[in-house]
């Protein structure tokens, strides 16, 4: 194992793992429940490293990406249907993270919001076309670190540690109102959604295949899944708990995503505010690039095309295709004019429901010893990955009748 | 399931009083407090002048949003959304806490009702 190499994985992981959703889900549990949804950070990221280290395992042993396991394991009926919601779900994810970008370059530039969201499309999809497999994972995932800025923000507002610890244990705050109760369970749902976007292991996996993982990568596809993903979560809870700080007290659960920023800005000044939005903006950016790649891949491989970064655009000239339509489409869906707050509650909404049909069919294969020989699941991968199965199942159960009866979390 | 999204769509598009209104009342309070937080520290040397003036624009276009979208524009909390709203852009924090405060006391009678 390269140390470098594994490095330069946990920094992308780290700079990676936020994305529009989180930081729209975190600011508001934040102001609206104090720290007592920090837990479900925490148990989304252990889900997330669960399930991202299975994938990348898969992808390594078995050498199977998700979509074409799915096709196997579902049948093409079953399969036909995942393929669907998925895609539809993750191009709402990518719309969202669109808009976000084109909503962070307005904070800093101050030019029309459709002009930057263009132009966002335009360098994304140029990056796309350039840059090789890993060189498009590390610019986004290393420019996002300097989201780490929340972090240190959170630090300089001297928070009550006490509390934010007391936040990682699972609970529900005591003497809430059936209505409190209601929108606390939203949120619940919606954290889980935005930290265990089914894109993130289509991702993840297809990239172990594009960058040739082995048996000699399984140490590596350990540690970033564990410590890369556990420390962005660190981001994602540092912008809760200074939002539970900073804006609850004082009325603010923030409606517009360029708030979050203010928690770098009120202990920093300009510099903090700056580092904020940049962080924002590439994390965002990387995650519209994931987001579009995920349904390219998952079309590619779920009807057995020539796929990858690993070739060139024309050598996959469907695979390319496919990833230039997902973004196009994503920016006609920015340019109607759809709020980017109620993307990211579609794209939670529906990122869950197909969630569990998923994560199936990946864990019965990382199950299967017959594929996977000895590094087929042991009884803690497959214990914490049914776990994890039964909790996005009732997530996914919970989901819609909780937007509907929250109105998306506003009580 | 997915039926249900419609049916809800439609139901709580039929209903209609402060109890409908209440998200966009919680929302405008919410705008409020936000826009007298960026004011505050804009005041304070902390925000570059372009994040300022377009978190004004986006707070502006989202309680046009949730004041066009009250199910009794003419109403207490109507009322109040409007004052907010005809608050000059560099209204001071105070006189826009003032707002978001008279909505929240709004938003905590309403539900308790």
């Amino acid at each position: 194992m390269n140390p470098l190499e594994l490095t330069l994985g946990i920094m992308t992981a780290v700079g990676g793992f936020v994305d529009i959703s989180e930081l729209v889900f975190a600011a508001k549990a934040g102001s609206m429940f104090g720290y007592a949804l920090i837990w479900v950070f925490v148990l989304g990221t252990i889900g997330m490293s669960v399930f991202g280290e299975m994938s990348g395992r898969v992808a390594a042993i078995a050498r199977q990406p998700v979509f074409s396991l799915m096709r196997h394991r579902l049948g093409l009926k079953l399969g036909l249907i995942t393929l669907a919601g998925s895609l539809i779900s993750t191009l709402i994810t990518c719309a969202a993270e669109v808009g976000g970008m084109a909503l962070i370059l307005n904070y800093l530039t101050g030019l029309p919001y459709a002009l930057l969201a263009i132009a966002s499309v335009v360098a994304l999809m140029a990056s796309m076309w350039i840059l090789p497999f890993q060189w498009i994972e590390r610019t986004y995932g290393l420019l996002g670190l300097m989201m780490i800025v929340f972090a240190l923000a959170l630090v300089a507002i001297h928070p009550p540690w006490a509390m934010v610890a007391s936040g990682m244990i699972p609970q529900v705050p005591r003497g809430l109102s059936p209505k409190e109760l209601l929108t606390f369970s939203y949120f619940v749902v919606a954290i889980l959604s935005a930290v265990l976007f089914p894109y993130e292991s289509y991702f993840y996996s297809s990239g172990g295949i594009e960058e040739g993982w082995g048996p000699k990568d399984l140490l590596t596809n350990r540690v970033t899944c564990t410590v890369g993903f556990g420390l962005g979560s660190l981001l994602a809870i540092s912008i809760l708990a200074a939002s539970a700080q900073l804006f609850g007290p004082i009325n603010v659960s923030p409606e517009i995503p360029g708030s979050s920023a203010l928690e770098a800005a009120i202990p920093f000044g300009r510099g903090g505010l700056l580092l904020a939005l940049l962080g924002m903006l590439f994390a965002v950016a990387g995650a519209a690039v994931e987001t579009c790649m995920s349904n390219a891949y998952a079309v590619a491989q779920f009807f057995g095309w020539e796929w990858g970064r690993h070739v060139k655009p024309w050598d996959a000239p469907r695979f390319t295709l496919a990833w230039i339509a997902v973004m196009l489409l994503a920016l006609l869906i920015v340019l109607t004019g759809v709020d980017v707050m109620s993307l990211v509650e579609y794209a939670a909404l529906f990122s869950i429901i197909v969630l569990p049909l998923t994560y199936l069919p990946l864990m019965l294969l990382a199950n299967d010893r017959s594929y996977m020989r000895e590094h087929a699941n042991k009884w803690l991968a497959k214990g914490l990955g049914w776990l994890f199965f039964v909790i996005v199942t009732v997530a996914a159960i919970a989901a819609i009748p909780l937007y509907l009866l929250t109105s998306g979390g506003q009580g | 399931m997915r039926w249900m999204l419609p049916v809800g769509l439609a139901l709580a598009a039929c209903s209609k009083g402060p109890e409908a209104d209440l998200p966009s009342i919680s929302q405008a309070r919410s705008l409020g407090a936000e826009w007298a937080l960026v004011n505050e520290q804009a005041n304070a040397g902390k925000l570059t002048k372009t994040y300022v003036a377009a978190m004004r624009k986006s707070i502006r276009e989202q309680l046009q949003t949730r004041a066009s979208s009250l199910t009794q524009p003419r109403s207490p909390y109507g009322d109040e959304i409007a004052a907010l709203m005809a608050e000059p852009d560099s209204a001071a924090p105070n006189a826009l806490r003032n707002h978001a405060g008279k909505l929240k006391q709004i938003e905590d009678s309403l539900e308790s009702a």
